[in-house]
């Protein structure tokens, strides 16, 4: 509608509303939020990954001056798991303990050193028992099952083609991909404040507030309508925070208190707290022609979903259903397993299993364009897919999709200048320390394509609601009030609702309300899903409003009964007016407006796919982008030292809504999957991590990422509001393996693991070597 | 105060005399004192509970540990002196370098030299610049002052009642080379270091390793190496010389006992290789190689293969 005319409207890089105050330091993250005669909260975790729990006491706990309440297993009311998918994890561990991290307590007390002195009084009767952490022995037939519900979350074994079919060019190898996690900035924090109800309301950072509020109501035993849930300032969440983590333990102490708790975790709890990114151990097996025609791809994935099932069920089907990639590909054989074992629990991170299976599928175009002797950029336009191919699954992809262009465009882009001989500071590999050597550095360029699904799968109506009501300040000026659940995490959903309703309604001013359980599930955060299904309800409903609008006005005009009926072809928005020219009608909204305000509410719907079915096929993706990476890297050939000299992305990004908004999500998306190729993995010995803190869990800092040369491909998504896409996951996808391809180009050794590590890069002494070569110097 | 400890306190003296009175009267009170600098490594350890103290003295407005000094041969360094007050000191290019690259901007402005040695970090990058040099360490406790090589200030480690007042080390007699890794661009810690100095008056080349033990390490044979090695009337070395001083470097990193326990980042076998690679460098850019550097003491082939 009136879109032309009111500023700030979609396809403006409108500034994000909270940005100066993020900037500045006074936007309130969950952490800060405070009231008076608030408590403070800690959890008492399991040190072993796997232990029997004898006897929990915490008589000596309770009785601490300045603590209000102590809660264990005994004290959870309603139902004694929850979970995202399948509710299997413990609120609290109450006779076994399955993983180094999980919670056993928790207390909250007056100050945060009483709680901590809490903890260390209250005593834990564990007899360990051997951890299982390796993820390829846990189904075995003399496996121990780790838990009653057994250790395979799911399998997967997509059939596609004829079995048995191959090219005469074969590359096959394994593949290894280790545990990343989220690292959002601000940990996981939540207030929660029991109510004279009997209810409990939290203000806490989330992905998706209907979600907690489901599992809350069912571990506390009381109905839904008494949980009620606000979003609080979220600093990050990648994923980290789809599972419940503080919303049910802060529920607990608040109502076992009687007072206000405030439970925030440190950063080496957040750590130990959320799921992570599952590692993968891969196999693939390519075929293809003599001229470069892929004939085959055959997969193996075992994913490490850890102690409990989390989102690994879900994981696993992106994983298995994109494993052969964005190509064209006859017969294919994709089998996936995501198994339990004594690790860390695994869910959903940005990507959700696809940056796994890229990893794989990338180094394996890479070698088998070595094998033909093609370019690696050529091998992947020839197998590119295109819309109305068939995939594994049996589905049929949907247009837009150009893989082909994606990966031509990227490599047009202008390489940066060669490495110069006396380059210094933080243009050397390793940055200003200068260890590297000028005349070590190797330069090499890489490339990755991959396509990543978007929005729920498999069957899901993860619908999304808005309301929107249209009124007038007290000042008389019109005014747009959104309301949706949706879970701005810092993705910029609270730009986009007010440039939809800015377009839609033509008013200027557009107040986003509390996200909050008042209103209808906007569904989780996640999945590139928000801009298209929570930005579709926002439209929706302002659709809505408008009609309803048009029609009061038609009426009040004595237009004739058909205009009423169908307002939108005779009457429009415009610059603060409703404009019919054929009726010669012209009426500020303000006066429209004077009869009263209007509201309107709207569910939007993607369209219906459906499950995997036997074989592994199916309709189970609603829709995918498509990214393709160039990476240039120079390499420190002695120390296995990598800069990321350049990145561009070529994306399949849709109709853009705000090119600063889709800017941040593409640089962020980049440097997430930088962090991965080089430097981000959470390291764990029998199961128990190594890292929980910023000074061994690298994130890449802003002298790790170079500049991103972007170029968006906008063909528009039919189906989707406006013709968007979800931007956020793509690039996470392809950033890695372009880096790594970059690695091998530069080092010439094929790289198995990520993310790569210096050690990778170069031949090391063995302690036989140097300790023979020791012994024969000191002879 | 700022660990949320409610029963702490804060002091906060004026002169290195009044924190001695507070160490020794919370020392013979039987509370736990610690003793701050900027804080960077203290008060996290206190805030997650790592650490616990009653009393925390507090030294920043001790002006007297603020100042640095030169006399004829050496140099002091007060135990409250910044990363950011080293970087870019003229009278010590070596130490500046090793300042410049520790953590990040707002670390090294609150930092200390008291910190680094008080904390004694395994990878520190004033340790193992220090080790090198063979610095001392002066420290005050209510028996008076003291000054002791740093190697035994740390196998001894430091009175309860006692501070750090200052470091002190030799001129520069040389170039000073300061190199670490550590798995990004930028504010990292050191996963290896290594500093080498040369004393071209006293015909000497010293080199210490962080990485690879608890603490630092000098590299004996490879200085023995170097000192037959170079020519000291012009500085020169053949190149050769540094591939071998880097192999020297590797064997006896391999032979660090304790080792420092396997850690998340980098494996035993790349921590000395990577100190032999890094030994190599420092070396060579320390002194006049005879002839063109062609390469590195790297081990095996530097361009790779299939492994
Ligand atoms: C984000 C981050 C990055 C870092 N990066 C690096 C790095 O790259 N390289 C590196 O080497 N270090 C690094 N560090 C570690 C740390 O900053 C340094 O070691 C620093 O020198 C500590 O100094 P401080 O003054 O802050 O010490 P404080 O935290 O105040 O004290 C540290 C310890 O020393 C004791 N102490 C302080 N002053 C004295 C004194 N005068 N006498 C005796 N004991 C004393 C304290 O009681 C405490 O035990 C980093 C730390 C952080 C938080």
């Amino acid at each position: 509608m009136g879109g032309e005319v009111v500023s700030g409207g979609i396809g403006r890089s409108v500034r994000r509303p909270d940005g100066p105050d993020k900037v500045s330091g006074a936007f309130p993250y969950a952490g800060d939020l405070r009231v008076p005669g608030m408590l403070q909260a800690r959890t008492l975790r399991s040190p072993h990954p796997r232990a029997r729990i004898g006897r929990i006491d915490t008589a000596a706990a309770r009785r601490l001056p300045g603590v209000a309440a102590v809660v264990t297993a005994a004290d959870v009311p309603g139902v004694a798991t929850y979970g995202l998918i399948v509710a299997d994890q413990p609120v609290f561990a109450a006779t076994e303990v399955r993983y180094a991290g999980e919670p056993v307590a928790a207390v909250a007390a007056v100050d945060a050193a009483t709680a901590r002195r809490a903890l260390a009084a209250i005593e834990v009767d564990y007899e360990p028992l051997r951890p299982s952490t390796d993820p390829e022995r846990v189904l075995a037939a003399d496996a121990e099952p780790l838990h009653p519900a057994g250790n395979l979350f799911r399998e997967i074994d997509i059939r596609h083609g004829e079995p048995g079919v191959d090219g005469p060019v074969v590359v096959e190898d394994h593949y290894v991909v280790g545990m990343q996690d989220q690292a959002f900035l601000a940990p996981e924090a939540a207030l929660v404040s029991p109510a004279a109800d009997g209810g409990v309301d939290l203000r806490v950072a989330t992905q998706w507030l209907h979600s907690d509020r489901e599992q809350l109501a069912a571990c506390l035993g009381i109905p839904e309508n008494l949980v009620r849930l606000t979003l609080a300032g979220v600093g990050g969440a990648f994923g980290g925070r789809e599972d419940v983590t503080v919303q049910i333990h802060g529920a607990l102490l608040a109502r076992a208190a009687g007072a206000p708790v405030r439970i925030a975790y440190d950063r080496v709890e957040s750590f130990l707290g959320h799921p992570h990114r599952h590692p993968a151990r891969m196999w693939f097996r390519h075929t293809a022609t003599a001229d470069g025609e892929l004939v085959s791809v055959q997969a193996r994935l075992v994913m490490d979903g850890g102690a409990y099932a989390s989102s690994s069920p879900a994981v696993l089907a992106n994983a298995v259903t994109h494993a052969a990639g964005p190509y064209r590909v006859p017969h294919a054989r994709l089998h996936g397993v995501v198994v339990r074992t004594n690790n860390p629990p695994c869910g959903a991170m940005r990507g959700f299993g696809v940056p796994q299976v890229t990893i794989g599928h990338e180094a394996q175009m890479d070698r088998l364009a070595d094998a033909l002797g093609l370019d690696p950029v050529e091998l992947r336009a020839r197998n590119a897919v295109r819309p109305g191919d068939v995939l594994p699954t049996g589905q049929v992809l949907g247009a837009p999709l150009p893989a082909r262009e994606l990966i031509q465009l990227v490599a047009a882009r202008p390489l940066p200048p060669p490495p110069a001989a006396d380059v210094t500071g933080l243009a050397r590999p390793g940055g200003l320390p200068a260890a590297a050597e000028p005349g070590r550095v190797r330069r090499g360029v890489g490339y990755a394509l991959a396509y990543k699904n978007l929005l729920f799968s498999e069957g899901m109506d993860d619908s999304s609601a808005a309301r929107v009501r249209l009124d007038l300040t007290d000042d008389g000026t019109p005014r747009v009030r959104v309301h949706s659940a949706c879970a701005e995490v810092g993705q910029g959903f609270v730009t986009i609702a007010g440039q939809i309703a800015r377009t839609e309604l033509g008013v200027e001013q557009v107040d986003l309300a509390p996200a909050d359980t008042a209103v209808g599930s906007a569904g989780s955060t996640s999945a590139s899903r928000q801009t298209w299904m929570s930005g579709g309800a926002v439209r929706g409903a302002c659709v809505a409003v408008a009609d309803r609008l048009l029609a009061r006005v038609a009426r009040a005009a004595g237009l004739p009964a058909e205009v009423v009926e169908a307002p939108r072809r005779t009457l429009r928005i415009a610059a603060g007016e409703i404009v019919g020219v054929e009726a010669g009608l012209r009426v500020r909204l303000a006066d429209a407006l004077a009869e009263g305000p209007i509201e309107a509410d709207y569910t939007f719907h993607h369209r219906r796919t459906t499950a995997l079915g036997a074989d592994g096929q199916g309709d189970p993706h609603v829709a995918f982008a498509g990214a393709a990476h160039r990476a240039v890297v120079d390499v420190d050939i002695d120390l296995g030292l990598v800069r990321v000299v350049s990145m561009a992305l070529a994306q399949d990004c849709g109709t853009v809504l705000n090119p600063l908004s889709l800017r941040g999500q593409v640089e962020g998306g980049t440097a997430q999957g930088l962090g991965l190729a080089l430097m981000e993995e959470l390291v764990t010995v029998d199961g128990v991590v190594t890292n929980p803190n910023f000074h061994d869990y690298l994130l890449p800092t802003i002298a790790d990422v170079p500049d991103l040369d972007f170029v968006a491909v906008t063909e528009p998504q039919p189906d989707a509001p406006y013709g968007v896409k979800g931007v956020g996951e793509a690039p996470t996808c392809t950033a890695a393996p372009a880096i790594v391809a970059a690695i091998r180009a530069a080092v010439g050794r094929d790289l198995r693991r990520v993310p790569v590590r210096p050690q990778d890069l170069v031949d090391l002494p063995t302690r036989a070597d140097v300790h023979t070569a020791g012994d024969a110097s000191t002879a | 105060m700022m660990a949320g400890g409610k029963s702490s306190a804060m002091f906060r003296p004026r002169t290195v005399g009044e924190a001695v009175e507070m160490l020794a009267a919370a020392h013979e009170s039987g509370t736990a004192v610690a003793l701050l600098g900027g804080g960077t490594d203290l008060v996290p350890a206190l805030r997650s509970g790592e650490r616990s103290a009653e009393t925390v003295v507090a030294l920043r407005r001790v002006l007297e540990l603020r100042v640095r000094g030169a006399g004829a041969d050496s140099l002091t360094i007060g135990a409250g002196v910044t990363y950011t007050d080293l970087d870019g000191w003229s009278l010590s290019p070596g130490l500046a370098r090793a300042a410049r690259v520790v953590g990040s901007v707002q670390i090294r402005n609150t930092g200390t030299v008291g910190g680094a040695l008080g904390s004694a970090r395994p990878g520190g990058d004033l340790l193992t610049f220090l080790t090198a040099a063979d610095a001392e360490v002066l420290t005050v406790s209510p028996r008076g002052p003291e000054r002791m090589p740093l190697p035994r200030f740390l196998a001894d480690g430091l009175a309860p009642d006692a501070l750090v007042t200052a470091v002190r080390l030799a001129r520069p007699g040389g170039p000073q080379v300061y190199l670490k890794i550590g798995g990004r661009q930028a504010a990292y810690p050191a996963v290896v270091s290594c500093a080498v100095l040369v004393d071209r008056v006293r015909h000497r080349l010293t080199c210490a390793i962080g990485g690879v033990g608890l603490l630092p390490v000098r590299m004996g044979e490879a200085e023995r190496y170097a000192r037959d090695e170079v020519d000291w009337s012009t500085g020169t070395v053949s190149s050769s010389a540094a591939r071998r001083f880097g192999d020297l470097v590797v064997e006896a990193a391999a032979r660090v006992s304790p080792a420092l326990p396997a850690g998340p980042r980098g494996s035993a076998e790349y921590r000395w290789h990577a100190a032999g690679v890094l030994a190599g460098r420092a070396f060579a850019r320390c002194l006049h190689l005879t002839a063109p550097p062609v390469g590195e003491p790297a081990r095996g082939s530097a361009a790779g293969g299939q492994p």
